[in-house]
């Protein structure tokens, strides 16, 4: 054997032998990449939460919406992760960052509980901070053993949990682009009679008309300008004006009204009957009226609220 | 009168760029590694900003350098690259003023796992009060994928500078051949060097100013 493959042979193995102390000293010293070789090795330990513990009900929820933009799985922090319980208890670059039954020795405790203006303060200034119900709820699971398995109700003092309810947004371009069919429709009616028609809200395309201040100048034939509206119009209110029995039809066509006010109207049990088939209709108002009590039982026994003069439930 | 008997034995193969190239990078490598650790973000966006600035000049000056800074120089297609690794294995008599087939495809692939951290660290965040001079292009999700795609190449410059490292080792300790000494002084033994090969210097001055343009293109990208 020659010299050159021999000493080949002792260097490598050299390089082995200082490769693998390197690996060791940087698995003693550094808890992650420690961690992160027993993962390729598969010898981590990865304990898991029950479903129906104290940790997966109060604990995660916080780590959810309050830590884990920076300590999940697209961003680890300070080789941090707290979305699930093995990765939090297996702790970050420094090591364990929960110390079970000691709060005090606790990193993750220490930090969630630094002044705002502290650099180490967790979460940092300017992203959402834990309410004082958090911080408690950590802390008493921490007391408790930061154990995966408590039940949720074994700690009786914790606060009670805040249901965060989502406000959907608005879309514009949505809007715009369901109303845009009876726009100039609509636009029309506004400028010939101001202050009559509007959308029931700024994200809806449905519409409230209402003729009360038109009083008698009010009658069928304005009433049928707004047909082509008949299936957008949820709310009309029409006391005080002209129209009889004979607007039934057209108000019979406005097949998704919910509200109508007739009150002070020569509107009678014709006009009841037509109302009928109504499957949207909730309230009618016939105050002052010709509507006969008989004439509305029929819509009653729908359901449909009547407010009258003489006949108010 | 006899020559001068240093002259006689030792022959230059490196210019001064490559070399102070090549211990800046060791250095900003160091700074940038331990400033990201320990959390100094500002020393690490310096360290960084340096670390391209100079690859950019490198690039250059592997096209205009001197002879054995020039990739053309150490460039070689992988069937010679083959042939030189099978070599090693046994008594290769072949000989390389500057960088060897295996080291050449070293330097570039270092120089190019370089470039690309550089740049990826350009578009980072650390989720905390810093963020790299162009993340703001870039939505917040993207610069987030991103800052992990620059802990994942961290972990291949790692592999490759090892590789590096146990590659001038066993020059060093198995072929009789110390590297490091050459590119600490840029000499050569000319027992180690082809004969009748000498190098064909850049002037420095040339490098000066393409450092310069690669620091001016760095500050006008980032700043």
């Amino acid at each position: 054997m020659s010299d050159r493959p021999r000493s080949a042979l002792l260097y490598f193995a050299c390089v082995t032998l200082v490769t693998a102390a390197g690996i060791a000293t940087a698995m003693t010293f550094r808890p992650a990449f420690r961690h992160q070789v027993l993962d390729v090795l598969g010898l981590a330990d990865v304990p898991q939460a029950a479903p129906g513990s104290f940790y997966t009900a109060r604990v995660a929820p916080l780590f959810e919406t309050r830590c884990n933009g920076c300590h999940g799985d697209k961003m680890d922090r300070g080789q941090l992760r707290l979305d699930s319980f093995a990765l939090l208890m297996r702790g970050g670059k420094h090591g364990a960052v929960i110390a079970p039954g000691r709060v005090d020795g606790s990193e993750l405790f220490r930090r969630i509980t630094l002044p705002e203006s502290d650099e180490q303060a967790m979460p940092p200034s300017g992203k959402p901070p834990l309410t004082k119900d958090d911080i408690i709820v950590i802390r008493l699971w921490i007391a408790a053993g930061a154990s995966g398995a408590l039940p949720v109700h074994a700690i009786k003092n914790a606060p009670k949990p805040v249901v965060e309810i989502e406000i959907p947004q608005s879309d514009p371009v949505q809007v715009h682009r369901q109303r845009a069919p009876l726009a100039d429709v609509v636009r029309q009616l506004q400028v010939r009679f101001p202050g009559m028609l509007e959308y029931v809200s700024r994200d809806s395309a449905d519409l409230e008309m209402n003729a009360s201040l038109s009083g008698g100048t009010f009658g069928h034939a304005q009433l049928r300008e707004f047909l082509p509206l008949q299936d957008r119009i949820l709310r009309a209110d029409l006391s005080g004006t002209a129209i009889t029995d004979g607007a039934a039809p057209v108000l019979a066509a406005m097949t998704r009204l919910e509200v109508l006010r007739l009150a002070n109207t020569k509107v009678a049990a014709a006009t009841m009957q037509a109302l009928a088939p109504l499957k949207s209709l909730r309230s009618v108002t016939v105050t002052g009226s010709a509507v006969p009590p008989a004439a509305v039982v029929a819509l009653r026994q729908r359901g449909i609220v009547v407010y009258g003069s003489d006949d108010v439930r | 009168m006899s020559a001068d008997p240093q002259k006689e034995v030792h022959v230059q193969v490196w210019d001064a760029p490559v070399r102070l190239f090549h211990w800046a990078i060791v250095i900003l490598m160091l700074v940038s590694w331990l400033s990201a650790d320990q959390g100094y973000m500002r020393v690490h966006l310096w360290s960084g900003l340096t670390l391209l600035a100079l690859l950019i000049f490198r690039l250059v000056w592997g096209l205009i350098g001197s002879t054995t800074a020039r990739f053309r120089d150490f460039l070689h297609p992988p069937r010679k690259v083959l042939a030189y690794l099978r070599g090693l294995a046994g008594a290769n008599k072949a000989l390389f003023a500057g960088h060897n087939p295996a080291g050449g495809l070293m330097v570039v692939g270092l120089i190019a796992v370089l470039l690309l951290q550089a740049v990826t660290g350009l578009f980072s965040n650390d989720g905390l009060r810093f963020h790299g001079p162009l993340a703001l292009l870039v939505s917040e999700e993207t610069s987030t994928g991103i800052t992990g795609l620059h802990g994942m190449i961290f972990n291949v410059i790692l592999v490759l500078v090892w590789l590096h490292v146990v590659a001038v080792g066993f020059y060093l300790f198995v072929k009789g051949d110390n590297l490091i000494f050459p590119m600490l002084t840029g000499k050569k033994k000319r027992a180690h060097v082809p004969e009748g090969w000498s190098i064909k210097l850049a002037h420095p001055l040339m490098a000066l100013l393409v450092l310069m343009a690669a620091a001016g293109l760095v500050f006008w990208l980032t700043v």
